[in-house]
């Protein structure tokens, strides 16, 4: 991995981001249906031309377009009809929500994930593994939505052991400002992490599993039983380590699954994240708050793809070689 | 095994500080309480003017008063009915001077007296085109509305008609001209004003978290008497089905509209909820396009023609479809009205349910099974037509399954459309489809919605279907302009006779509106065209208090 690799890596990577934009925009203003007049028909025809007049919706896409992106290059991202307020302000307020969601379920997916695969290598087609193994499959082969509305009913609804919806107490903890409010915050979380969450657990697991056992006959790992290593430190030092090349790699693809899981997750949910907010903003045909979102998201999943890169990398020489033989072919 | 050692105590002390540490309450006494209210949209603003969303419109009520305000009631006939807001009193100068006396306590919450000058301002910014208030059509018959004295404001009428008072009062919500007058016209849409509204109402804005609540704290000191409940949020939901399980679940106390018989079966399980049945102020009807989906200037090929409109309106037993749908939480409506209207009618004339006649008058037509398909034709041509229905609504789509079964039976093929609300709008309002079914809003008065929607000034407006009738607009003006409440109801029952005849849609439902409140609640009163008027009156007793209900910050 070099300065070159990665600065090529950069210029592509912006390369996609604007072509994503650019799709997205003429994708929306293609689409059937008009701003404004959003979910309700009760909205007068005449109210909603005046407000589109005034927010330039009633201009040819390409001059649209051309004032978008030069306002985008000025750092404005534009106005939304919507919420009346500027795209970017509502970008900032919910975009902490969306990490905090992803983050859990990233972490919720990968230890129990990791820790599920681990354990199914090391019992392989033994009961444990079977049972391991359907359990993870039954789970991965659920739709997200679906599972969501479950937890919801018997964890929220039913049993009442966690709150139905909303990030936080709106009347003890507005504002995320005490350990009371933390603790708030992380109990809202739960049911909606752990709805991504496990459903990413379930085909990390059986990822990884997979990954062990590949690793498991290579001639490094019988000779570290050769030598007499306890099989924890063969399992975790040797077998793991390089089985780790795909887990890196998942990583990367996580952050697709991620985003596009928070728009379902979020509204079920009521959590007031990103994904919520392009829901509403797709239904709404809410242009500047659409095509922000989808810079926003598109930007986290190529930055997300990127690291896993980065991390590969590191984590193998031999790639770093290929991608120094790539750059050194590129450039000679 | 060091690593772990040392992670251990910092795992559990973390665990213990999060567990242990928890938030208590002081307030007492009869003026603490919290109200949450489970709403299922976010406003884009809470400029009165600026908006129409019903959540803007609730939380309004509790920031910015009216003059006067409808009673119980609703009745919008003359002014004895109503109450007095910001207006102390009032007389009429004249057939055509209307006279205010604002109460001098009225206070803005930022200190200031509330003024004539408020309210020559408020006037002048809703009747605003720059400002394009969806309240300013309901305005023009007003002419003018000037200031006497910093206490006085006098309304000056183009024309005397029943409703003047309604007019004056109910469409308005007074404006601090001090601080929204250097704000641009064309800029109040987006008006920060909007985000951080500083009002003259029982309760101030304390904040606005986007898509997750909206926050008041009542005023102690509001001249009208100070509010029974302290604090109201309004906890913004994505949908109807979270909302209701958010009542449910005991995380909202309010749920003002439960809508579907399945909601109303589960807030009713619930021990906490009380329900509380009010009249609904919406309809829903499927409009028929009488002008082709492709070309307005043309007839539409089926529901141009009266006759077979009105053989296909017999087809549809809506009682039936109620009772199936909606149990005891809809009615038929006489017309296009909700049971808001004082002018609701059970015994307005309407076209019958009778398929065999409908049947009847179809073979008469020449629209007769003559390739035995199951679908009439005449010149090859099928009788067939498409339903548009916006996703977004449950029973509309019910609705429309329900319809096309129906239509089927008398041999009318219907396909149906489900597309997303934006589109419906869209198409709607372009007049490119051949029925929808659409849900309309009343007013407590029918003069300006039934005028919007079936006349021809909502042409290019709300009037879809492009419904043309110079004797129901006839009419109408003349109940709009009665000089008498009887006269003008008999008028209203003629004109929706009128229409009826015609068949211009089919008046599918009107829902009864079940709200659930939280039973420590007490005075408990919504009315019903605005559920939220009445808040300040509502009480929670000191010895029911919950948690929430007890909370300082």
């Amino acid at each position: 991995m070099t300065g070159a690799w990665l600065l090529r890596r950069l210029v592509a990577s912006v390369a996609i981001i604007f072509a994503v934009v650019t799709f997205i925009f003429i994708l929306i203003h293609a689409a059937p249906g008009k701003p404004c007049a959003g979910q309700s028909e009760n909205v007068d025809p005449a109210v909603c031309d005046q407000l589109n007049r005034q927010f330039g919706l009633d201009r040819p896409i390409p001059e649209q377009y051309w004032r978008y992106i030069v306002a985008l290059v000025h750092g404005n991202l534009g106005y939304s009809v919507s919420l009346r307020r500027p795209v970017a302000d509502a970008i900032v307020e919910t975009i902490p929500f969306t990490l905090q969601l992803a983050g859990a379920a990233l972490l919720l997916d990968f230890l129990l994930g990791l820790g599920l695969g681990i354990y199914q290598a090391g019992r392989v087609n033994r009961l444990p593994d079977v049972i391991i193994g359907n359990a993870t499959l039954f789970i991965y082969s659920l739709p997200t939505f679906w599972l969501a509305l479950l937890l919801l009913l018997i964890f929220g609804e039913k049993l009442g052991w966690f709150p139905v919806g909303g990030a936080s107490d709106p009347v003890l903890c507005a504002v995320v400002d005490s350990l009371y409010c933390l603790k708030d915050r992380i109990w809202h979380l739960v049911l909606p992490a752990a709805t991504l969450g496990l459903v990413g657990a379930a085909g990390t697991a059986r990822f990884q599993r997979a990954a062990m056992l590949d690793v498991a006959t290579q001639d490094y790992v019988r000779t570290a039983r050769a030598k007499g290593l306890p099989e924890r430190r063969v399992v975790l030092r040797h077998q793991l380590r390089n089985a780790l090349l795909s887990f890196i790699t998942r990583f990367g693809l996580a952050f697709p699954f991620l985003l596009t899981g928070a728009v379902l997750i979020e509204t079920i949910f009521a959590w007031p994240g990103m994904g919520r907010l392009a829901f509403d903003a797709i239904l709404t045909r809410d242009y500047s708050l659409v095509t922000a979102t989808a810079l926003v998201a598109s930007t986290m999943v190529v930055g997300g793809n990127l690291l896993a890169d980065i991390l590969l990398g590191l984590a193998d020489p031999r790639l770093r070689v290929r991608a120094g033989a790539d750059v050194e072919a590129l450039t000679a | 095994m060091l690593r772990r050692f040392h992670l251990t105590p910092i795992i559990v002390l973390a665990v213990a500080a999060l567990a242990g540490c928890e938030r208590r309450g002081g307030c007492t006494g009869p003026y603490c309480g919290t109200l949450i209210d489970a709403a299922v949209a976010e406003p884009a603003t809470l400029l009165p003017p600026s908006t129409e969303d019903i959540v803007a419109n609730d939380i309004g009520e509790q920031l910015f008063l009216k003059l006067a305000d409808v009673g119980m009631s609703t009745n919008t006939v003359g002014d004895e009915d109503f109450q007095p807001l910001l207006a102390q009193k009032w007389e009429w100068d004249g057939p055509l001077t209307l006279v205010f006396h604002l109460d001098p306590r009225a206070r803005w919450q930022d200190g200031q007296r509330v003024t004539a000058a408020d309210v020559e301002f408020t006037f002048d910014a809703y009747t605003d085109s720059t400002v394009g208030s969806p309240f300013r059509p309901k305005l023009h018959r007003i002419a003018s509305v000037t200031q006497r004295d910093s206490l006085t404001a006098v309304f000056r009428f183009k024309e005397k008609y029943p409703e003047m008072f309604y007019d004056a009062v109910y469409h308005m919500r007074v404006l601090p001209a001090h601080l929204l007058r250097s704000v641009p016209r064309d800029q109040w849409r987006t008006a920060p004003f909007g985000r951080q509204p500083v009002g003259d109402g029982p309760y101030r804005f304390v904040r606005w978290q986007a898509a997750q609540s909206i926050e008041l704290v009542a005023d102690s000191t509001f001249f009208l008497g100070r509010p029974g409940i302290r604090r109201l949020i309004w906890r913004i939901t994505p949908n109807l089905q979270v909302a209701v399980q958010q009542v449910i679940a005991g995380e909202a106390d309010v749920r003002e509209q439960l809508v579907t018989p399945d909601n109303v079966e589960r807030a009713r399980a619930a021990q906490q909820l009380s329900l509380y049945p009010f009249r609904g102020s919406v309809y829903t009807y499927l409009d028929f396009n009488l002008r082709a989906s492709d070309d307005t200037a043309k007839p539409h090929p089926i529901f141009a023609d009266r006759t077979l409109r009105r053989a296909l309106s017999m087809a549809v037993d809506r009682a039936s479809l109620v009772k199936s749908a909606l149990g005891d939480l809809g009615k038929v409506p006489p017309g296009p009205m909700s049971e808001l209207l004082g002018i609701w009618d059970p015994d307005i004339r309407q076209v019958p349910y009778d398929s065999a006649l409908a049947a009847r008058i179809l073979n008469g037509q020449g629209w007769r099974d003559h390739d035995g398909d199951g679908i009439r034709d005449k010149d090859g041509q099928p009788l067939a037509f498409h339903i548009l229905v916006p996703t977004s609504s449950v029973l509309r789509r019910q609705y429309a399954r329900l319809l096309q079964e129906q239509f089927r039976a008398i041999g009318v093929h219907v396909e149906i459309d489900e597309l997303e609300p934006s589109v419906v709008s869209q198409r709607a309002a372009t007049g490119k489809f051949d029925t929808v079914i659409l849900s309309r809003q009343n007013d407590p008065s029918p003069s300006s919605g039934i005028a919007q929607s079936w006349t021809r000034a909502g042409f290019g407006g709300s009037n879809f279907g492009r419904y043309y009738s110079a004797d129901f607009e006839q009419l109408v003006d003349r109940a709009v302009t009665a000089t008498s409440r009887d006269q003008a109801r008999a008028l209203w029952r003629r004109a929706m006779e009128t229409l009826n005849a015609d068949a211009p849609g089919v008046f599918l439902y009107a829902l009864q509106n079940v709200g659930a409140v939280h039973k420590r609640v007490e005075n408990v009163q919504f009315r019903p065209d605005s559920w939220a008027a009445l808040l300040r009156t509502w009480r929670i007793p000191p010895d029911r208090m919950i948690d929430r209900d007890r909370v300082e910050r």
